[in-house]
Formats: structure tokens, C-alpha cells, sequence
């Protein structure tokens, strides 16, 4: 099952590719809902009561290089369901929003954004290292060319910082991932790169090797997340991208870094992880506050949701590294409903780029009284990112602000729990949620509020498309609505299920005491941080 | 299982929970009394989809709001005592452990006792007045549907935020009240003002909220729970999750000055009490509902659910004190305001400040029954005082200049507004004997005075302070009755732009202002509510002289829920002389001395119980202040009355100028400084605004050239390298060639690091 979701996107691009161009957005749109459809197939089939284990759904694996030990395995978690579920699920919309946008090259568009899926799905049911880095790096050149051939007017430097920069940081986790598969390796002939068994491997490495490959790894993946100081690619990209490129973008490829985290980073170096803790957490502080307050000053209101993602993410992984199950399921929830609410900000501000061709909010402005619709959806969408209780920003934040107050917390009272953080990372990192609401409050204000602003010479001349939403633009809108608003008022089903494989990771994240502290030499690390960062600038 | 099995439990469970809780702790339909104003919004923003110009969304809303209070009625006449829990369906549940605090779970339950009972009803029941007010005074407005699915949406935060049963749904419904609190402020969108004012309200909410946030997280922490029932067992069993003993614990009063952070923002106290007034850019209704009756009291009512932890003994009590002094010093100050400004609503607005700072004092001084009951009392006539202004903008085309508008009760048609803000008046200004603002305000300045010095410090100079903000409060509040309602007939019509409430005036137009402007005086709903809220504001008093043994009916009501804690009565009596002085004072502090001798002797009894600190009971003029406030109160009030007559009615000939213009130059600038709010808000923008403004700039600059800069140039060679080798798709193979190079580098230079340096 997890093979087909895997092919049958590759399947669609090929015959996107190859199709007459006048027939390649029905086809998209249908090869699309067949992928939402095999996602609901899959999540009938996965047996939720033990999310904790993979699940193969069918086929396990298939052997691709026996001599060397590489074999293609599928398998997933209940975490990595959900990914899938929400990946299906807005494949179907980045295809059906894309059809006034995109009427160039129609069929090289569509193509590569099934082939996109594709290497997302690939990211999640991997269980080798190979598969999965290949699916890691190949979802690079789908977006690559969708932002280089469709992005607005600075696409092309747009697209190759995007691609240079989470290329080279995807290369360095390469090398600590194949690190690890080398110390698996040494007992045995050959190679293997099946994670259970480099897990094992990692695992028992010394503190010291724990800390070269987690800064390894977190080169690579925090890049994508992107974490304070390696985020100046996503507002680039995400203003240069066309819309369906960003809704993909904010909503799956942001999430395969803090995935990759949950994944490999936590279980894999627990006494690195529990060292370097603080200081991730502190970076993700500074990401918070910090581009919360670039939004405030941002005129372009797609840079000004591009930042705001900075800043939401860093709420995610400062509950991924509060090492705690409230802390992690919260981060793991916020994956899920950043992809939603951001993803839907970025449908509704390229609806209205493709009706004023401009994003500046000093030029568009008071919009409510043009497109009462779009505003609608606009403010509700704003408000679920600001993280509003009963839409679903507010769960998920809400418990990695706690995982962070708990962390560390545990001689303060019985509910505190194990873990590097404390009070003072929550009650700091929570003045991102009131500069989350000074800068979205400011976008409302401006774009949807007020006088009717538009561009001049603009007059009633929307090209083909009526001045308020059409009924293609509200069904994209209205299913993710609806998620927000589900996902905010009963989180439960999404919790109760990621609660085993959450607590197994935390499990795993358990260490003796005094093998942390122990091994590790700060020397040997600043050395080879200064070397890794010169050799990240060749 | 798979998925759908999964929901499908959840369901069943949920429904197997509605029937246990129907036939258990409480009744499941009281879900109704949210649900319905949920469900209303929702028709409304159906209506606002179909482009539904009728009065239909109003309808709806008015009848559900009224159904939500005649659930509530009913809930509350058959309400067994004590607390009841009613839980709905299982919100956030979330488990790491069997053991104590090792489970995170809020659900969407209620808690239902006295002091939610009471909110509950005045806030369903001023509800579906002012929607009614509204159907009439929003009619003609091209948003009206918009207008009432907000308004619906704001009674079901309200009901979250009041009934629920932890604190993290209270944090939902407290989040929610201020969003719908944003869109109404901010209705008239196309007016700058609206949506400066309503992002300034939100914002400054939010530096609140993190505060109560940050509480709730540090109670989970300390209690392992967020739900109520269990929070006031432990706090009644004084130990923590842990086994610790709460005296010993600093969370013990750090969790109350959070809480209170969170209830300042809400109910716009020093120094978060800015976007109160400018809120109200509003329609009126809502000035009246949200930013006076009922949404700006959930601090209060936070304070007195949480009570228990804030007068917990054995630790020092800074919330509680903090809370006085703020309280006392924001009615002082907003009174200052209040009296210079010109703007009716605004006066209004800044007396509303002003009174919730009585509130806040009297918590601190531990009368919570004179804080609930003063938060009853007042929504009833500050509702009318604001319903009574929004008619004035109604049929003055917004005109809300007190110098502009004079004699308004000798014109046709303005009979029942003046009667109902010569109502409203008296009561604010506490006018004695006849009305129930002064009754309420004498319980909480009474005790004052009461309060011995060892639990609130300087409690009588906070009195004396409050004593003189209760002749102020009289003064401004018959400046303006005594300028625009009686006096001679003069009137000045206001721009349109002002006209609050009909965006399309077509209808109007017959008024022509170009050839002389005809007041529109009120019509039938407007004055049925007005008139109904007049006889309410005086029929509130009645509540204060039923159940005598709780001092009022609020008082019996607050008796039976968390506001009436009694600290646990302790075995070393020595080793905790503040305990008994609370659980004394949470009795005695009640009392209102109408029977003054029984009260007395109540008093001596309860102390010499405690052994007999009774020569610290505060009291005025040697008297027992419950006795003597009758008098005191009265003077200062009625004194504040004769000023004002004397200022701005006697002998006044014009709507422009009155006796008190003499006294300016006496006065120097301090006129024009109240008048400009004291430049607070100007101070908040050099000292925060600014610089957070300049380091935004700064890190936006930083963002573009050093971080961006390096990666760039860095980024420049393998780009130079990659167009030697041609751009385009070609391109993208030898950049990953280059990269795949590049990564082999790093993996040796690991190795060799590992090998070379371990």
C-alpha cells in the first residue's frame, strides 16, 4: 500500500508529462484525488491501536541493492500517518487553486508537482536511510523548478539560494547519517542502512560522536525547518514561489525537518539530545521573537506569513526539544496544523496576487468591502495562526509552551517532568504569541481592514476573475477551514493516537545520568563546528 | 482499530459521558446554554452567506440568547448545592504516566456553582436585552448579520469562560471573549480609528493572557491538574502533587500574581487598562455588553474562582495586596480622567475603568461578595448608562459632545432615555438609600476601613482614596446628566461620519440636514430595554435585602462556590494568626451593618474564636465602619451631586458653557492634561512601542544584509560555478554533482576528525 501511494503520484507525472497540455490539469486534479483516496485507503488500513509500531500496510520491502545490504523499506508510525494524511490531503488543493494561476507550461507544472508528492510520501513510509534521504533530497528539484519556472519577478536566485542552501545543510546530515550506518555496519558484512538497526548503532556511540553527528544531522534538517540563524532561504523562496509552491512548501517540506528530528535526531543520540538541548531550544527563542518582529515591519504580506512560519516553527521544535510527551505531541500537532492554517494563508494571499499582481500592503488594502469572501477567510485563517483557542494553532502551541514550562520542571512540583528546559524558555517564548498577534493583527488591519485600497489603473479589471473568490477558490478554502476548526475543537482522535509513539521516543530519550557530561569535550565540537561551517561555505 | 473505529469510540464514549453526567454530578443540557448562542452565530453567518438583509439574524439571536437564559433560570432554580460538574466531551487528554500530574487533561466540561450561576444569569440575561436594543439601533446596517454572529459568538466565550471547568477551557472562552471583542471594535472597519482601537485592545489583552497562561501552566505544574474540582480539593487539603505542603511552596503565591497579570489585561486595570476606552470606536450594544458589563468583569470573576489560592495562609498574600492598591489607585485615576473629558461615551468608558477598580479593591480587601456584587449592580446600570448614550448618538447622528447637547428631556420622544440615565446616574454616583450602586459600593468601602492592617496594609488610606474617588465619580457622572439631559433645549447634530450604526442613511434622509436636523428619537425596542434595564438597576437593590444571612442574595450565591473558600481551619492557631484573620474576615467581610449590633457581635464572637485580635479591626470615626459608611458614602456622593449642580446646571444658559469654565484658569494645565488622558498613551509609545518599533527595524535590516549577505556571497561561488556550467535544468545535475562531491568531503573530514582526534 505504502509502495503505491509512493508510485502512483510518479505514475501521474509521467502521464501528466506525456498527455496532450490541454488535459493535464484534469488529469492532475484527478490523479490528485486518487492520491487523497489511496491516503484514506491507507489510513482505514493502519491499525491506529498500536501506533507506536510500523506498519508496512502490505508490501515490507524491496530488495534494491542485496549485495550492499540496501533494500527499499516501507513503514509507518501513527506520526508519520498523519503526515501522510495531511500531505493527501493537500495534494488535491495545491492542484485544483493552481488553475487560473498557472497557464503556462500547464504540463511540466502539474508533472512536477505530482512527482513532489511523490518524494513527500517517499520521506514518510521510509525505513532505510537511503530511501529516505533520496526522497529528502529529490522533493529539492520539483520545488526547484516550480519556483524557477513559475516564481514572480526574482525567481531564478530565489530558487538556487533555496535549492544551494538546503542542499548543502541535507548533505552534512547525509554524512552523520552515514556515519552511523558505517558503525552499524562493522559487525556485519556488507552494509545496512535499515533505521531499526541504526538506531541501535547510534545509540551506543560514545557522547562525543553522539555530538558531531546530532550537529551533523541538525545542519542538515534545521535548515529545512528552518531554525534561527539558517532560515533567510524561506521568505525568499516563499515570496518568489507560485502559490501552490508555497502552500507545499509551508505546509509538508518545513515539517520534513522537524520530522526528521522526531525521527532520527531524538531516538538516535539521546545523550547529545539531552546536552544540546537547551541550546536548540534557545535558538528556537530567538527564530520566535526574532521573526515575529521582522513580520511587524514587513510591507510584502506573503514575506510577512513566510517569517511568521520562521516563528511558528520555532514553537515547534522548542516542543520537540522540551524532551517531553506534552512538549513533543504538541510539536508533532503543530506539524500537522501549521501545514493547515499557514498553507491555507499562502492559498488566500495568491488568490488575491492573482487578481492585484502585487503583495505590497501599502498598495492592496481594505479589501472587506471588495472581497467579503476572501476576507472572511482570511481573518478566520490569521486568527488559527495566532494560535486563537478553538481553532487549532492554539492546541498545539499551547502544549509546547507547557512541554517547554514542564521540562527540567519536575522538583517544582508533580507536574513537572524530566527534560533540559524550564519555566523561563515558556514564559520568554511566550511573548511570540503576543508578537504573533501585533504583526497578524497589523496584516488584517491593513490588508482586509480600512479604506479600499488598489493598485492604480487597477479599477474594476480583474482579468478573467470576478473580484470576490470564486466557488473553485472557496472549495479550496473551505476544507481547510474545516480542518482548522476540527483540529481545534476536538483534537483528541489526532492526540490519542500519537500518544504511543510519542511516549516511545520519550522513552528512548531516557539516559544515565552520568553518561551525559561525560564524554563529551566542547573543544573537540567548537573545532569541528568552525570546520563544518567552512567547509558548508565551499 | 482503524481511524474510523477510533472516532467511532470517541463518539460513543462521548455519548455514554453525556448520559453518566445527565443522570450524575449535573444536568448535560445545560451544554444548551453555549451551544445555542454557538449555534446562532452560525445561522447569523449563514444569513451574512444567502446576503440576508432582514431582521432575521437578530431574531435568532435574541431568541437564543433568551432560550441560553431561560436554560440558565432553570438550571439555577433546580441546582442542588455546592458545586456541580457537568462534563460535555473530552477536549485535550493527553498521558505520559499513572502517577500524579502525569496526565494533561481539559475538557469541555462545566462548573456550576454560585458564582458561575450568578455570572451565567446576568450575562445570558443582559444579553438578550442589548441584542434586542441592538435589533433596532444596528437596523439599516449593511453589516447587520455580521454584527449579531459576533455578538452570538461573544455569549458563547462568555459561557466557556464563565461555566467551564478548568482553566485551560476559561483560557479558551478568555481568549475568545477578546476576539469577538476584536471584531466588534473594530466593525466599522473602513474607519481607521475602529481598527486601530481593536488591534489595540487584542494586543494589550495578549500581554494579560501571557501572564494567565503562564499561570496555568505553573498550577498544572504545582497541581498536576487544570480542572477545578481537584485544584480546591488539594488546596483545601493544603499539599501540593507532590506531598508537598503548599506554605512551603513559592508557587503558592506566584500563581495568583499571574492570574492577576491575565485579569488586569482583561479588566483594563493599571497599566493595561489603555484599549478600554478607545474601545469604544464599538457600536454601542457592544460597548454596553462586552466593554461594560460583562466581558471586562471575567478579571474579577477569574479572582474570585481562584480566591482559595489567593488568600491561602502561611504565604505572603502579594496578590491580594497588589490587587487592592491597583484597584484603589486605577478608580482615582480613571475618575481624573473621566472628569475632563467631553465625549459621553468616553466619561462612560473611563467610569467604567473606575468602577472595576472598586472591584479589584474590593477583592483585595476580601469581600469578594462586595466585588460580585458590585459586578452585578453595575451591569445593570452601566448597561443603561451605555444603551441611554448609544441612543443619543442614534438620534443626534453620533453627536456625543457634551457641550453640543443640552435639555434632552424636555423634547419629544427622549422622556424614557432621560429617566433611565437619571436612573443610571444615581446609581453610579451611589446616591443613597434608593440605589443599588450604593449598597454595592458601601459593602466594598466599608471594608475598607474593617480590614486590619495586618492583612492589607494601609487598607483605610485605600479607603479614604476610594471615598474621595466616590465624589468624583458623583461629579462627572452629573456633569453629564446635568449638561445634556436637563438645562435649557439646545442641540447640535453630529458629522455622519460619527453616525454609528447606519453606513446607508437613504432611509434617513427625510431628516435633510441641510435645512434644519430633526432628532430621531427612539423607538419601541430601545425604549422596552431602557426601560426594563432602569427597573432592573432599582430592583437590584432588592437582591441586598434578601437572605440575610449572606449579607444579599449575591452574598448567599458567592457563599456557595469558590469565592466563599474558608481557609482550612489548622491545628497551631499561633503558628497561623493570618489564616484565622482570613477566614474571619471572608465572614465578617460581608457584613453589612443594617442589623449593626448583631453584626458587631458577629464579629466579636468570630474573633474571639480566633483569640481576639479584635483591636484590629479597622474602624472610622470609632464607629464600626459598616455603620458609619452609610453616612460617609452619602455625603461624599451627595456632595459630588451639589457640585456638579452647581458647576453645570445652576443658572447655565447655553449647551457650550457652564459655571465650571470659570474655575480653568485657576487650574492651569491640569484640565487639558486629564483631558489628554495624562499622555499615557503617548508614554507607552516612547517607552515600548518605539523601541521594539527601531529593533524590529534593526533585525529586519540584519536579516537582509549580514545573514542573508554571508549565505549570498558564500551561495555566489558554487552559483558561479554552476553558471559556467549553464543555468536551467542541466544545471540543477551538476549542482548536485558539485554538492554529492562536496558531502563526501564532509564525510572524510568526520572521519578523519574521529580518527585523528578521539
Amino acid at each position: 500500500m505504502l509502495l503505491v501511494l509512493v508510485l502512483w503520484p510518479i505514475l501521474c507525472s509521467l502521464l501528466i508529462a506525456v498527455a496532450p497540455a490541454r488535459q493535464a490539469r484534469q488529469l492532475a486534479l484527478g490523479g490528485s484525488l486518487v492520491v487523497l483516496a489511496l491516503t484514506i485507503v491507507a489510513a482505514f488500513m493502519f491499525p491506529w491501536d498500536d501506533g507506536a509500531s510500523y506498519h508496512s500496510l502490505g508490501l515490507d520491502a524491496v530488495p534494491f541493492l542485496p549485495s550492499l545490504g540496501v533494500e527499499m523499506s516501507f513503514g509507518v508510525d501513527s506520526v508519520a500517518m498523519w503526515l501522510i494524511i495531511l500531505t493527501g490531503f493537500l495534494a488535491p488543493l495545491t492542484v485544483w487553486g493552481s488553475f487560473t494561476a498557472i497557464t503556462e507550461r500547464v504540463r511540466t507544472y502539474y508533472a512536477w508537482l505530482m512527482a513532489l508528492n511523490a518524494a513527500m510520501f517517499g520521506v514518510f513510509v521510509a525505513r532505510d536511510i537511503i530511501f529516505f534521504y533520496v526522497s529528502f533530497e529529490f522533493t529539492l528539484v520539483p520545488l526547484f523548478i516550480l519556483i524557477s519556472l513559475y516564481g514572480s519577478s526574482n525567481r531564478k536566485f530565489a530558487a538556487i539560494k533555496f535549492f544551494l542552501f538546503t542542499f548543502l545543510g541535507s548533505i552534512i546530515a547525509l554524512a552523520g547519517l552515514v556515519y552511523v550506518a558505517w558503525k552499524a555496519s562493522a559487525d556485519i558484512e556488507g552494509w545496512t542502512f535499515q533505521i531499526a538497526a541504526l538506531q541501535e548503532a547510534a545509540r551506543a556511540m560514545t557522547a562525543r560522536e553522539q555530538a558531531i553527528v546530532m550537529l551533523a544531522m541538525m545542519a542538515g534538517f534545521a535548515v529545512k525547518v528552518p531554525l534561527f540563524p539558517v532560515h533567510t532561504w524561506l521568505p525568499l523562496a516563499h515570496t518568489e514561489a507560485p502559490t501552490a509552491g508555497s502552500v507545499i512548501l509551508a505546509g509538508v517540506l518545513l515539517k520534513l525537518g522537524t520530522y526528521a528530528i522526531f525521527r532520527f535526531v531524538l531516538p538516535f543520540l539521546p545523550i547529545a539530545v539531552n546536552e544540546y538541548a537547551p541550546f536548540v531550544a534557545v535558538l528556537s527563542i530567538i527564530g520566535i521573537i526574532y521573526a515575529g518582529l521582522i513580520c511587524w515591519v514587513q510591507t510584502d504580506v506573503k514575506k510577512l506569513v513566510a517569517y511568521s512560519s520562521v516563528s511558528h516553527l520555532g514553537f515547534c521544535v522548542l516542543g520537540m526539544f522540551a524532551l517531553n510527551s506534552v512538549g513533543a505531541a504538541g510539536s508533532v500537532l503543530y506539524m500537522i496544523n501549521h501545514g493547515l492554517s499557514t498553507g491555507a494563508l499562502f492559498f488566500c494571499i495568491g488568490f488575491m496576487y492573482e487578481r492585484y499582481h502585487t503583495r505590497s500592503m501599502e498598495e492592496v488594502g481594505g479589501l472587506a468591502s471588495r472581497m467579503p469572501v476572501w476576507s472572511f477567510f482570511m481573518v478566520f485563517f490569521t486568527l488559527a495562526s495566532v494560535g486563537l483557542p478553538g481553532l487549532n494553532g492554539f492546541v498545539s502551541e499551547f502544549m509546547c509552551l507547557l512541554g517547554a514550562f514542564q521540562s527540567g520542571a519536575s522538583d517544582i512540583g508533580a507536574g513537572g517532568t524530566v527534560g533540559q528546559l524550564g519555566p523561563w524558555y515558556a514564559a520568554i517564548a511566550g511573548t511570540g504569541m503576543i508578537v504573533a498577534a501585533m504583526y497578524l493583527l497589523i496584516m488584517v488591519g491593513k490588508v482586509v481592514f480600512g479604506d479600499l485600497r488598489e493598485p492604480a489603473g487597477h479599477g474594476d479589471d480583474h482579468g478573467s476573475l470576478p473580484a470576490d473568490l470564486t466557488l473553485r477558490e472557496i472549495g479550496v478554502l473551505t476544507p481547510l477551514a474545516l480542518g482548522c476548526l476540527i483540529l481545534g475543537v476536538y483534537p483528541k482522535p489526532v492526540l490519542d493516537t500519537i500518544e504511543a509513539p510519542v511516549a516511545q521516543v520519550m522513552a528512548q530519550l531516557e539516559v544515565e545520568p552520568e553518561t551525559m557530561h561525560a564524554a563529551t569535550s566542547h573543544d573537540t565540537i567548537v573545532k569541528f563546528a568552525m570546520q563544518a561551517g567552512g567547509s558548508d561555505n565551499d | 482499530m482503524s481511524l474510523v473505529g477510533a472516532i467511532g469510540n470517541d463518539v460513543l464514549t462521548l455519548a455514554a459521558e453525556a448520559a453518566s453526567t445527565a443522570s450524575g454530578s449535573g444536568p448535560g443540557w445545560m451544554a444548551a446554554v453555549p451551544l445555542l448562542p454557538l449555534l446562532a452565530s452560525a445561522l447569523c453567518g449563514l444569513c451574512l452567506a444567502g446576503r440576508i438583509r432582514s431582521k432575521l439574524p437578530a431574531a435568532i439571536v435574541v431568541l437564543s440568547i433568551a432560550a441560553a437564559f431561560a436554560v440558565t433560570l432553570f438550571g439555577f432554580l433546580g441546582r442542588a448545592d455546592g458545586a456541580q460538574v457537568i462534563t460535555i466531551f473530552e477536549w485535550i487528554g493527553l498521558s505520559w504516566g499513572s502517577g500524579p500530574g502525569e496526565t494533561l487533561s481539559a475538557d469541555f466540561g462545566f462548573y456550576m456553582d454560585g458564582l458561575s450561576w450568578l455570572w451565567m444569569l446576568f450575562v445570558t440575561g443582559l444579553g438578550s436585552l442589548i441584542a434586542l436594543y441592538a435589533s433596532e439601533y444596528m437596523s439599516g446596517d449593511k453589516g447587520y448579520a455580521r454584527f449579531f454572529a459576533a455578538f452570538a459568538l461573544f455569549v458563547f466565550a462568555m459561557a466557556c469562560l464563565v461555566m467551564g471547568d478548568n482553566l485551560v477551557l476559561l483560557y479558551l472562552g478568555w481568549e475568545g471573549v477578546g476576539l469577538c471583542s476584536y471584531l466588534l471594535i473594530g466593525y466599522f472597519y473602513k474607519r481607521p480609528a475602529a481598527v486601530a482601537a481593536a488591534k489595540k485592545a487584542f494586543i494589550v489583552n495578549r500581554i494579560g493572557d501571557l501572564g494567565l497562561a503562564i499561570g496555568v501552566f505553573l498550577t498544572f505544574v504545582t497541581f498536576g491538574t487544570v480542572e477545578y474540582d481537584e485544584l480546591f480539593r488539594m488546596i483545601d487539603e493544603g499539599v501540593a502533587a507532590n506531598g508537598q505542603p503548599l506554605e512551603e511552596l513559592w508557587q503558592t503565591w506566584t500563581i495568583p500574581l499571574l492570574l492577576m497579570v491575565g485579569a488586569f489585561g482583561k479588566s483594563a486595570q493599571l497599566p493595561l487598562y489603555v484599549w478600554l476606552p478607545d474601545a469604544m470606536e464599538g457600536p454601542t450594544p457592544v460597548s454596553a455588553l462586552i466593554h461594560a458589563a460583562t466581558m471586562v468583569t471575567a478579571g474579577v470573576y477569574l479572582v474570585a474562582r481562584m480566591f482559595p489560592l489567593f488568600v491561602y495562609d502561611g504565604v505572603p498574600h502579594y496578590a491580594l495586596n497588589t490587587i487592592a492598591w491597583v484597584g484603589t489607585l486605577t478608580a482615582l485615576f480613571s475618575a481624573t480622567i473621566g472628569m475632563a473629558q467631553f465625549d459621553i461615551k468616553r466619561i462612560m468608558a473611563y467610569s467604567t475603568v473606575s468602577q472595576l477598580g472598586y472591584m479589584f479593591a474590593g477583592l483585595g480587601f476580601l469581600t469578594t461578595t462586595g466585588a460580585a456584587f458590585h459586578v452585578f449592580t453595575h451591569a445593570f446600570f452601566k448597561a443603561t448608562l451605555f444603551l441611554c448614550c448609544g441612543a443619543v448618538m442614534h438620534g443626534f447622528a453620533g453627536q456625543l459632545d457634551l457641550r453640543r447637547l443640552s435639555g434632552l428631556i424636555h423634547m419629544k420622544g427622549w422622556l424614557i432615555v432621560s429617566l433611565a440615565m437619571l436612573v443610571g446616574c444615581l446609581n453610579l454616583a451611589g446616591f443613597p438609600l434608593i440605589t443599588a450602586g450604593y449598597f454595592s459600593k458601601d459593602m466594598i468601602l466599608s471594608q475598607a476601613f474593617t480590614t486590619p492592617d495586618s492583612i492589607v496594609p494601609y487598607s483605610s488610606l485605600m479607603g479614604w482614596i476610594l471615598l474621595i474617588t466616590a465624589g468624583l465619580t458623583a461629579y462627572y457622572t452629573f456633569r453629564v446628566f446635568f449638561r445634556v439631559f436637563v438645562g435649557p433645549v439646545e442641540y447640535e447634530p453630529g458629522d455622519e461620519v460619527h453616525d454609528h450604526g447606519h453606513d446607508d442613511h437613504d432611509t434617513h434622509d427625510e431628516h435633510g440636514h441641510d435645512h434644519g436636523f430633526h432628532p430621531h428619537a427612539p423607538g419601541w425596542a430601545i425604549n422596552t430595554v431602557l426601560a426594563v434595564l432602569a427597573i432592573a438597576s432599582f430592583a437590584a437593590i432588592g437582591t441586598y435585602f434578601v437572605d440575610k444571612d449572606h449579607h444579599g442574595w449575591v452574598g448567599g450565591l458567592l457563599h456557595d462556590s469558590s469565592a466563599a473558600y474558608h481557609a482550612p481551619a489548622h491545628e497551631h492557631h499561633a503558628a497561623a494568626p493570618e489564616l484565622k484573620h482570613g477566614g474571619v474576615m471572608l465572614t465578617a467581610a460581608d457584613d453589612h451593618g443594617h442589623a449593626a449590633d448583631e453584626h458587631a457581635a458577629s464579629h466579636e464572637a468570630g474573633h474571639d474564636d480566633h483569640g481576639g485580635a479584635h483591636a484590629e479591626a479597622g474602624t472610622l470615626f470609632g464607629q464600626d465602619p459598616h455603620a458609619v459608611m452609610y453616612y460617609v458614602s452619602a455625603a461624599f456622593g451627595i456632595v459630588g451631586i451639589f457640585i456638579a449642580w452647581l458647576l453645570h446646571y445652576a443658572g447655565r444658559k447655553t449647551a457650550a458653557k457652564s459655571k465650571a469654565d470659570l474655575l480653568l484658569p485657576f487650574l492651569g494645565p491640569i484640565p487639558t492634561w486629564a483631558q489628554n488622558k495624562w499622555y499615557v498613551d503617548e508614554l507607552y509609545d516612547i517607552l515600548f512601542r518605539g523601541p521594539l518599533w527601531l529593533i524590529s527595524h534593526l533585525f529586519h535590516i540584519i536579516d537582509r544584509l549580514l545573514v542573508d549577505g554571508i549565505v549570498d556571497g558564500v551561495g555566489g561561488i558554487p552559483r558561479a560555478l554552476a553558471r559556467s556550467l549553464r543555468v536551467g535544468q542541466s544545471g540543477i545535475l551538476q549542482n548536485y554533482a558539485v554538492g554529492m562531491a562536496g558531502g563526501l568531503g564532509v564525510l572524510l573530514l568526520i572521519a578523519w576528525i574521529l580518527t585523528v582526534a578521539g
